[in-house]
C-alpha cells in the first residue's frame, strides 16, 4: 500500500514543526542575548551598530561582585554537600528510626523554595529586627547573635534548601552501591576501614563530585535568597547585579548581558562536566538493580541520628513555614507579641487588594495555561525524542534540555530584548510570561512525560496493531490511557513551577501584567513583612493542594516525578 | 519415451504455501540482521526459526508481521504480497490479518483480563454477545475463565502467558506468530506450557511461525524446523531431520551435544555404502553421506548418546576403539563421560547407574547409520 509512505511524512512534517517550535522557543532569545553582549555601540539603537568584546572586559570593574558570587556559592556548596551527605548516609546505611518517612520529607525542602526560605529566615535572623535576635536580647544578650544578611547567610538558605538536592543524588549512588562488593572486600580479610577506604569511598566519590558540581552550578545561577537577603545590605552577586542593571536608569543592558553570557558559559561547562562524571562513573548504578543496602546497627547513637534528621527538616522546613505563618498573623511581627498583637487582617488585604488580587488570578491562568499547554508540546517533544525514528532527534533533545543551563534571569534577559523588537506587541502581557514559562520549563516537562513514556514497553503498542488497531484506535485505547497518570503528574509540576516562578517574571512582567511571585518580592521592599507573610503562606498552600495531588497520582501508579 | 513434459507449474500434492518468504534482507543502517532468507509454512504447519541470539530469526519474524520494514526480498501471505521491494508493497501490520504472542507478554496493565482478550474482537466492531461468548471461549481453553475481571498486574508470569495467548487467538487469525513466548517462564512451567501450546495449535489447526533458541522447545513443537545463523539458513527439516542428519558442524553442535571429528577420506576402505574416514591420529571411521557430497576432507558428527560404551569387546567389527575413561561427570538423568581418543576427546552419555571411574578402560563403538557425513 503506498498511502504508507505518505503518512510517514505527514508524521514526519508535523515532528519537525513541533521541533522547530522548541527550537525557536529556545535558540530566538538565546540569540538577542548574545547580540546584547556583543553590543558595543550606542545603547539606545537597535540593531546594534557596532560589535565588539568590550563588554566582557567590562565584567571586570566589578571584582567584588564575582568575589561576592564564588564565596556565596562555594559556602553554600559545601554547607549543602555536608547536609546532603550526612543524611543520606544516615538514611541509607544506619537503623535510624523512621527511615523511610525520613527520606520521603527530604523531598519537601525543595519545594519549598528559596525564596520562602529567605523571607522567613530574614525575619528570624536579620541583625535589627529578626526574632532570634530579639530573644538573644531579651536573654540578657548585646547587639546580634545572628546577621543573615551576609553572604553566610544567603549560603545557609540556599544550603537548606540545595541540601535537599544533594540528598538526592548521593542518596541514589549509596542505594545503588551492591552491598557484595564491600562484602567481597571484607572476605578477603580487609578490616572495616580499609573497606571503607578502599571499596566504599572510591564508588560512592563520583555521586559526591558530581553532586558537588550540580549544586555549585545551580547556586551560581541563583537568585531569589540573594535578591531578599543581599539587597538591604548592598550584597549583590552576579545574577542580583544584573537585575540591578536592567532596572536602574540608564540601564546597563550590554554589561548585563555580558555577564548573563559568561553565567551561562561557566554553567554550561560545569553541567557539561556533571554529565561526564556522571557517565564515567556509572559503574556504580549500571545493574539498575534496586539492591537492599547494608545497614549498619549503631545502637543508641541511632537517636543522635533521628535527632540530626529531626533537626535539618525543622530549619530547613518547619520552623520556616512556621514563622511565615506567625508573622502573617501579626500586625506588627515581633517575636514577643501582645494578646492585641494577633489578626487576620494581612489575609484580608491580601486577597481584597486589587494588585495582588490580580497578581493571583494571573499566575493561576498562567499556571493552567502553561501546564495544559505544556503538557500538549512536551508530551509530542518526549514522543519525538525518546519514540519516534525521526532523524535528527538527538539535536533536537539538546536543544529542548538547552535551558537548563541557563539562570531564569538571564534566559528572561534574552526574551525581554527578543521580544521588546517583535513586530506583534507582547512585551509587557501575560503572553510573553507564558512564552517564557513554556520555553523555561522544557526540561522539566519533557523530562517528566519521558519518564513515564520509556516504561511503557514498545510491544505494548505493538500488540495492539497486530491485534488490528489503526494507529488513532491504538493511541486512544494503549497509548494515552497508559499515558495519562504521568501527563497528569508532569501538569501539576508545571503548574506548580509556573505559580512560583520569580528569575523569568521579575523581569519579563509589565504594570498590567503581575504575577505572584515578584509581587511577593515587591511587598517586601515596598509594604510590609506582615502582608508578604500572608501572600507566601497563601502562594504556599496552593502549591501545597497542588502537590498532594500529585502524590496522590504518582503513588497510585508507582511513577515518581522528576525535577 | 513419453513426450515433452507440458510447460506450467509441475504437477504437485503439496499445497499452496500459506506464508511465502522470499529472499528477505534487513539491514539496520549498514548492520546486517537478515541476509537473504527463503522459506514456506504450508497450512495449518508450525514452523520454528531455531538460533542463537542475533541469528536474525526474531528480526524475521517482525518482518512478517509487519513490524520491522525489510531491505529487500519479497513475504507473501496466501499468495498475496505483503511487503515486496520489487513492487514497493508494504502493507501496515494492523492489515496483514495476523496475530502475535510477545516475549514481554505485553498484556495491557490499564486493562483486566477479559478486557485484554477482547481487545481485537472490539477493533473489528464484534457484538458485545459475540464478544463475550468468544472470549469466554478462548478464556476457556487456556483455562482463564476464572481471572476475567482481574487485572494484569494481579497475573502470575504463567498466567501472563496464558490471557497473551488467548488474545492472540480469540479473533480467529489466519496466521499466529510467536516471538520467544515462554524463555521468561521457569522450567518446569516451560516444559508445561510446551506441551499446552501445542495441543492448543493442533485443535485450532491454526498455521504458525514461533521463534525461540531452546532447541527443545524447537524439537518437541514443530512440524517444521528454520535453523538459522548470522542472518542466513543454516538448515530446514523437520525436527527428526536436524537431529539425525545435521548438515553442518553449526547445527550438528546446537541441535544437541555432538562430537565432531575431522580426517581425510579413504576412498578404497569405502564398503557397502559406508564412508570411510581416517584421522590424523590413524583410526578408522565408518559413516553415511546421506546423499551429501563427498569431498577428500571430511567432517563427521557422533551424538553423544550414540557412543557405546561396554567394558567387554562388542560384537561389532567396524568403529570399535579401546579408551581410557578421563573423567565422569554425574548429572542426574545420566553420566556424562570424557574418553581420551588419541589426538582427540570423545563425549558419551552412559546410564546414571553405570560406574566408571577415571582412568579406567573401556571399549566403545558407535552404529555407522549415527555417523553422519557433514557438508562443506
Amino acid at each position: 500500500m503506498r498511502s504508507e509512505k505518505s503518512t510517514i511524512s505527514v508524521q514526519t512534517m508535523a515532528g519537525y514543526g513541533v521541533a522547530a517550535v522548541a527550537a525557536v522557543l529556545v535558540l530566538y532569545p538565546m540569540f538577542f542575548l548574545l547580540q546584547a553582549s556583543l553590543d558595543v555601540g550606542d545603547p539606545q539603537a537597535r540593531p546594534p551598530t557596532a560589535y565588539g568584546f568590550d563588554n566582557f572586559n567590562g565584567i571586570f570593574q566589578y571584582p567584588q561582585i564575582l568575589l561576592n558570587t564564588l564565596t556565596v556559592s562555594v559556602a553554600a556548596t559545601v554547607m549543602a554537600l555536608v547536609f546532603g551527605f550526612i543524611m543520606a548516609w544516615i538514611l541509607t546505611r544506619t537503623n535510624v528510626p523512621g527511615r523511610d518517612l525520613f527520606e520521603q520529607l527530604m523531598a519537601v525542602p525543595y519545594y519549598l523554595t528559596p525564596l520562602l526560605g529567605a523571607l522567613a529566615w530574614s525575619l528570624l535572623g536579620s541583625p535589627e529586627s529578626g526574632f532570634i535576635n530579639q530573644i538573644w536580647r531579651a536573654l540578657g544578650g548585646s547587639n546580634h547573635l545572628i546577621d543573615i544578611n551576609t553572604a553566610y547567610g544567603i549560603a545557609w538558605v540556599m544550603a537548606l534548601f540545595e541540601g535537599s538536592v544533594a540528598f538526592v543524588m548521593i542518596a541514589a549512588v549509596m542505594k545503588s552501591m551492591d552491598p557484595s562488593l564491600e562484602e567481597a572486600s571484607q572476605i578477603i580479610g580487609a578490616s572495616r576501614l580499609r573497606t571503607m577506604l578502599r571499596v566504599t569511598l572510591p564508588l560512592v566519590l563520583p555521586g559526591v563530585l558530581g553532586a558537588a558540581i550540580f549544586v555549585f552550578a545551580e547556586m551560581l545561577g541563583s537568585f531569589a535568597a540573594a535578591l531578599v537577603l543581599g539587597l538591604p545590605s548592598r550584597y549583590y552577586v552576579i545574577t542580583t547585579a544584573m537585575y540591578q542593571m536592567v532596572q536602574q536608569y540608564p540601564p546597563k543592558v550590554q554589561i548585563a548581558a555580558a555577564m548573563g553570557v559568561s553565567l551561562f558559559a561557566v554553567m554550561f561547562f560545569m553541567l557539561f562536566l556533571y554529565r561526564r562524571i556522571v557517565m564515567a562513573g556509572s559503574y556504580v548504578t549500571i545493574t539498575g538493580k534496586a539492591f537492599r543496602p547494608r545497614v549498619t546497627d549503631v545502637g543508641k547513637l541511632r537517636y543522635v541520628f533521628f535527632g540530626i534528621c529531626l533537626l535539618y527538616l525543622f530549619a530547613a522546613v518547619g520552623l520556616p513555614l512556621a514563622t511565615l505563618l506567625y508573622a502573617s498573623l501579626q500586625k506588627i511581627a515581633v517575636a514577643f507579641p501582645a494578646a492585641g498583637n494577633w489578626t487576620l487582617e494581612n489575609f484580608r488585604i491580601a486577597v481584597t487588594m486589587n494588585a495582588v488580587r490580580s497578581a493571583l488570578t494571573n499566575s493561576l491562568l498562567l499556571g493552567l495555561g502553561t501546564a495544559t499547554l505544556g503538557v500538549v508540546l512536551m508530551g509530542l517533544l518526549a514522543w519525538l525524542i525518546y519514540r519516534s525514528p525521526l532523524r535528527g532527534r538527538g539535536l533536537i533533545e539538546y536543544v529542548v534540555m538547552f535551558p537548563q543551563a541557563v539562570p531564569r534571569l538571564v534566559f528572561a534577559f534574552g526574551l525581554m530584548w527578543a521580544w521588546v523588537v517583535f513586530p506583534i506587541p507582547i512585551y509587557g502581557t501575560l503572553w510573553l510570561l507564558l512564552i517564557a514559562y513554556l520555553t523555561v520549563f522544557l526540561p522539566l516537562g519533557v523530562r517528566t512525560i519521558a519518564g513515564v513514556m520509556l516504561q511503557i514497553d514498545k510491544s505494548l503498542e505493538e500488540c495492539a496493531q497486530m491485534c488490528g488497531a489503526s494507529w488513532a484506535f491504538r493511541i486512544r485505547t494503549v497509548t494515552i490511557p497508559l499515558l495519562v497518570p504521568g501527563l497528569i503528574a508532569a501538569w501539576l509540576l508545571l503548574f506548580i513551577a509556573s505559580i512560583r516562578e520569580l528569575g523569568a517574571s521579575i523581569l519579563l512582567m509589565g504594570p498590567h501584567s503581575k504575577v505572584i511571585t515578584p509581587s511577593i518580592v515587591e511587598s517586601w521592599f515596598g509594604t510590609s513583612s506582615e502582608l508578604t507573610a500572608a501572600l507566601a503562606v497563601i502562594q504556599t498552600l496552593v502549591v501545597a493542594i497542588a502537590m498532594i495531588v500529585l502524590v496522590t497520582v504518582t503513588r497510585r501508579v508507582g511513577a515518581r516525578p522528576v525535577e | 519415451m513419453p513426450a515433452s513434459p507440458p510447460q506450467g507449474p509441475p504437477p504437485t500434492s503439496l499445497p499452496t504455501p500459506h506464508i511465502q518468504v522470499d529472499r528477505l534482507e534487513l539491514y539496520y543502517g549498514s548492520v546486517p540482521a537478515v541476509r537473504g532468507v527463503s522459506f514456506d509454512v504450508l497450512p495449518g504447519e508450525q514452523l520454528t526459526l531455531l538460533g542463537p541470539s542475533g541469528c536474525g530469526k526474531t528480526t524475521t519474524l517482525r518482518a512478517i508481521a509487519g513490524l520491522e520494514q525489510p531491505t529487500a526480498g519479497e513475504i507473501r501471505i496466501d499468495g498475496i504480497p505483503v511487503y515486496s521491494s520489487a513492487r514497493g508493497i508494504n502493507i501496515r501490520a494492523e492489515k496483514r490479518g495476523l496475530s502475535m504472542v510477545f516475549q514481554s507478554y505485553a498484556i495491557w496493565p490499564h486493562m483486566t483480563v477479559f478486557e485484554n482478550v477482547a481487545y481485537g474482537l472490539r477493533v473489528r466492531g464484534a457484538g458485545a454477545a459475540e464478544i463475550t461468548e468468544r472470549v469466554h471461549h478462548a478464556l476457556d481453553l487456556v483455562q482463564m475463565r476464572s481471572f476475567a475481571a482481574r487485572r494484569a498486574a494481579q497475573l502470575s508470569g504463567g498466567q501472563q502467558q496464558r490471557v497473551a495467548l488467548a488474545r492472540a487467538f480469540v479473533f480467529s487469525p489466519s496466521v499466529l506468530l510467536f516471538d520467544e513466548p515462554l524463555s521468561n517462564l521457569d522450567a518446569k512451567l516451560r516444559a508445561d506450557m510446551r506441551i499446552e501450546l501445542r495441543a492448543l495449535q493442533h485443535r485450532l489447526g491454526i498455521t504458525s511461525v514461533y521463534v525461540t533458541h531452546d532447541l527443545e522447545e524447537a524439537l518437541a513443537m514443530s512440524d517444521r524446523i528454520v535453523v538459522m545463523r548470522d542472518g542466513l539458513i543454516a538448515q530446514t527439516g523437520t525436527p527428526d531431520e536436524i537431529y539425525r542428519l545435521p548438515n553442518s558442524a553449526f547445527v550438528a553442535d546446537f541441535v544437541g551435544s555432538a562430537n565432531l571429528i575431522h580426517g581425510r577420506h579413504r576412498a578404497d576402505l569405502d564398503v557397502d555404502g559406508l564412508i570411510a574416514l581416517e584421522t590424523s591420529a590413524g583410526q578408522i571411521v565408518y559413516g553415511m553421506a546421506y546423499g551429501r557430497p563427498v569431498g577428500t576432507e571430511l567432517c563427521v558428527s557422533v551424538r553423544t548418546i550414540h557412543l557405546q560404551m561396554s567394558k567387554d569387546p562388542p560384537h561389532a567389527v567396524q568403529n570399535v576403539w579401546h579408551v581410557r575413561v578421563e573423567q565422569t561427570v554425574f548429572q542426574g538423568d545420566f553420566t556424562q563421560v570424557h574418553l581420551d581418543w588419541g589426538t582427540q576427546r570423545l563425549i558419551a552419555r552412559g546410564a546414571a547407574v553405570e560406574a566408571l571411574a577415571s582412568g579406567q578402560e573401556v571399549y566403545i563403538t558407535v552404529e555407522p547409520r549415527h555417523v553422519v557425513v557433514l557438508e562443506g
